[in-house]
């Protein structure tokens, strides 16, 4: 809640404007080092044939890395995982993260102490969770097809074949992903003035009248937002497919953009075409930047 | 009608909630469990819940053997260096945010913010691995720490910025008026204010940069590995070896479970005021 507004014009604001110019400039000598440099070595590196442990010396190869991997079938699938895994994880996560936030904002007796457990997979080592999901993921010995057998399922090779192994990281992920959902719907919902649903449900409208028609129109800004940013850190996933797949596996049916990055450039030292699909990966994220930021302001 | 839907309501509420935290549980507690078992007791079908006889052979067998204690304290200092710049540069670049409406390179900062926030760490790893190797930065300790702080300076400055808004700024202005220099305002007037604020900040900082996985496996040796990597190495050393793996992972985790259940308030306001920004 801002109280009071700061001073826009005048001497105060001009000392102020010289102030904050200060204070940011550690900030900004983190980020130039750590992004900027390393983005512009990238773009260096993705027009030369750089490779880790090549007996020709490194030279410029103009646009070649580029279209490699534009003419890769490789580039191609992987964009379709990474694709894939983002939707079905937005399918699977959004109702789930939302449903659970519309329960615990009934504030039922108890409500703290589920929050509190419900919350604690997000916070949790992705590695050490990725392990964990895989040792019980396994086809013979794994608690979860004991489990689906007990139900009279037969559990399929969760990490041998493409679809399973598809769900695989889907399942893991959205245990992670979903308490961070819950979370920001939650804040969503507490944001909401109370009176439209009141309203509503006096008129005689059903719960889930109330919340297609009144409650969900009114957390769509934040919803919104919620999306883009479960897409950006969706393009993002690594350490989850790293671990429970091993780096994208079976074969490359997990093998998302990613992956591909680092297994071209530190599975087969292939630096600089790694580079360049590094840079293809930024042009991929920047519509999502522009969408995000328009609804972030939609959202405010 | 209206008493038994909303018992049945509340019912069919509380079973989602026990299912939901029990899925959410059981990830954990069967790491914890797996972690003090015998191996023959890790392999069996049906599994063994509560029917073993514990051992702390796990825990002894990575200490012993795999230089844990090397690993857990190099965590340890990287996350606390890294999570203190990480806080204090949020923390001045908030303020300069939240007080001044324009400074030069305000708009600049803000779109760097979102995009360092949204570019996967992977596209900066391979330049960052040939810039490092050949400045005989490879493996580096602080090399790391100043990399964390930059990843999670967007998430730290918008969390902090909300925390200075929430500071009327009148208790500036009259501070200013009393003859007080700037500097005395932020510290004096400031600071004691937004603490609160630093504090759950650094837990999330700490918390992220404690799980921080991809910048290690690609920047860390042996000197620096720290505790992903290092449960990491059980997947291409031997698949089979459960229970020390289950012990590491307990480690890792167990400290961050705890610490929730202890921080969840600031945690989850947080969480929801800070993520959202952009």
């Amino acid at each position: 809640m801002q109280q009071g507004i700061p001073v826009a014009e005048g001497p105060i604001a001009r000392r102020t404007a010289r102030l904050a110019q200060m204070l940011v400039l550690p900030g900004w000598l983190l980020i130039l080092a750590v992004f900027a440099l390393p983005i512009l070595g990238a773009l260096y590196l993705s027009f030369r044939n750089e490779t880790l442990g090549a007996f020709a010396p490194p030279r410029f190869i103009g646009w070649e890395n580029y279209s490699t991997a534009l003419g890769d079938p490789r580039f191609w699938e992987s964009i379709r995982t990474t694709l894939l895994l983002t939707a079905l994880g937005l399918i699977v996560q959004l109702p789930i993260g939302t449903g659970l936030a519309l329960i615990l904002h009934r504030n039922l007796r108890g409500t703290v102490m589920f929050r509190t457990i419900l919350i604690i997979p997000m916070l949790l080592t992705p590695v050490a969770v990725g392990l964990m999901w895989r040792f019980m993921f396994d086809t013979d010995l794994g608690i979860i097809n004991w489990a689906l057998g007990g139900l009279g399922l037969d559990g399929p090779n969760w990490l041998g074949a493409r679809w399973p192994a598809i769900w695989a990281v889907v399942i893991v992920d959205s245990w992670q992903s979903i308490p961070f959902i819950m979370l920001v719907v939650l804040a969503g919902l507490a944001g909401l003035p109370a009176g439209p649903a009141e309203a509503a449900a006096i008129d005689g409208a059903r719960p889930w009248q109330v919340f297609v028609y009144v409650t969900l129109p009114a957390l769509a800004p934040v919803m919104l937002v919620l999306v883009m940013i479960r897409i950006i850190d969706s393009l993002k996933m690594f350490d989850i497919i790293f671990i429970v797949t091993t780096r994208g596996g079976p074969g490359t049916a997990t093998q998302t953009l990613g992956m591909l990055i680092y297994n071209t450039g530190f599975g087969f030292f292939q630096t600089s075409r790694a580079a360049a699909l590094g840079i293809l990966m930024v042009l991929l994220v920047l519509p999502v930047y522009g969408l995000w930021r328009r609804a972030a302001r939609v959202a405010r | 009608m209206r008493l038994r839907r909303g018992w049945a309501g509340r019912a069919a509420a509380y079973a989602i909630l026990l299912v939901g935290s029990f899925i959410a549980l059981f990830p954990l507690f069967w790491t914890i469990s797996t972690s003090i078992k015998q191996r023959n007791d890790t392999f069996v079908l049906p599994p063994r819940f509560f029917d073993f006889v514990p051992t702390l052979k796990n825990y002894i067998a990575i200490f012993d053997t795999r230089g844990f204690g090397h690993v857990y304290l190099n965590t340890v200092v990287i996350t606390l260096g890294s999570t203190v710049i990480c806080v204090l540069l949020s923390t001045l670049a908030a303020w300069s945010l939240a007080r001044a409406p324009r400074f030069a390179s305000r708009q600049p900062l803000e779109v760097s913010l979102i995009l360092v926030r949204a570019i996967p760490a992977i596209v900066i790893m391979v330049p960052m691995f040939s810039i490092t190797s050949q400045l005989g930065l490879y493996d580096n300790h602080l090399v790391l720490i100043l990399i964390y702080a930059a990843v999670n300076l967007p998430f730290a400055t918008w969390l902090m910025t909300s925390f200075v808004e929430q500071v009327p700024i009148t208790l500036e202005h009259s501070a200013a008026v009393d003859g007080a220099r700037r500097w005395q305002i932020l510290v004096h007037v400031v600071l004691p204010m937004i603490l609160p604020g630093m504090a759950a900040t650094t837990i999330f900082v700490a918390l992220l940069t404690w799980n921080e996985f991809l910048i290690p496996v690609m920047l860390a040796g042996s000197s620096a590995k720290t505790l992903p990597v290092f449960i990491s190495g059980f997947i291409s050393a031997r698949n089979l070896d459960w229970g020390p793996m289950a012990a590491a992972s307990a480690l890792a985790m167990v400290p961050i479970a705890i610490l929730t259940v202890l921080a969840q308030r600031w945690l989850i306001s947080g969480l929801s005021s800070g993520a959202i920004k952009g």
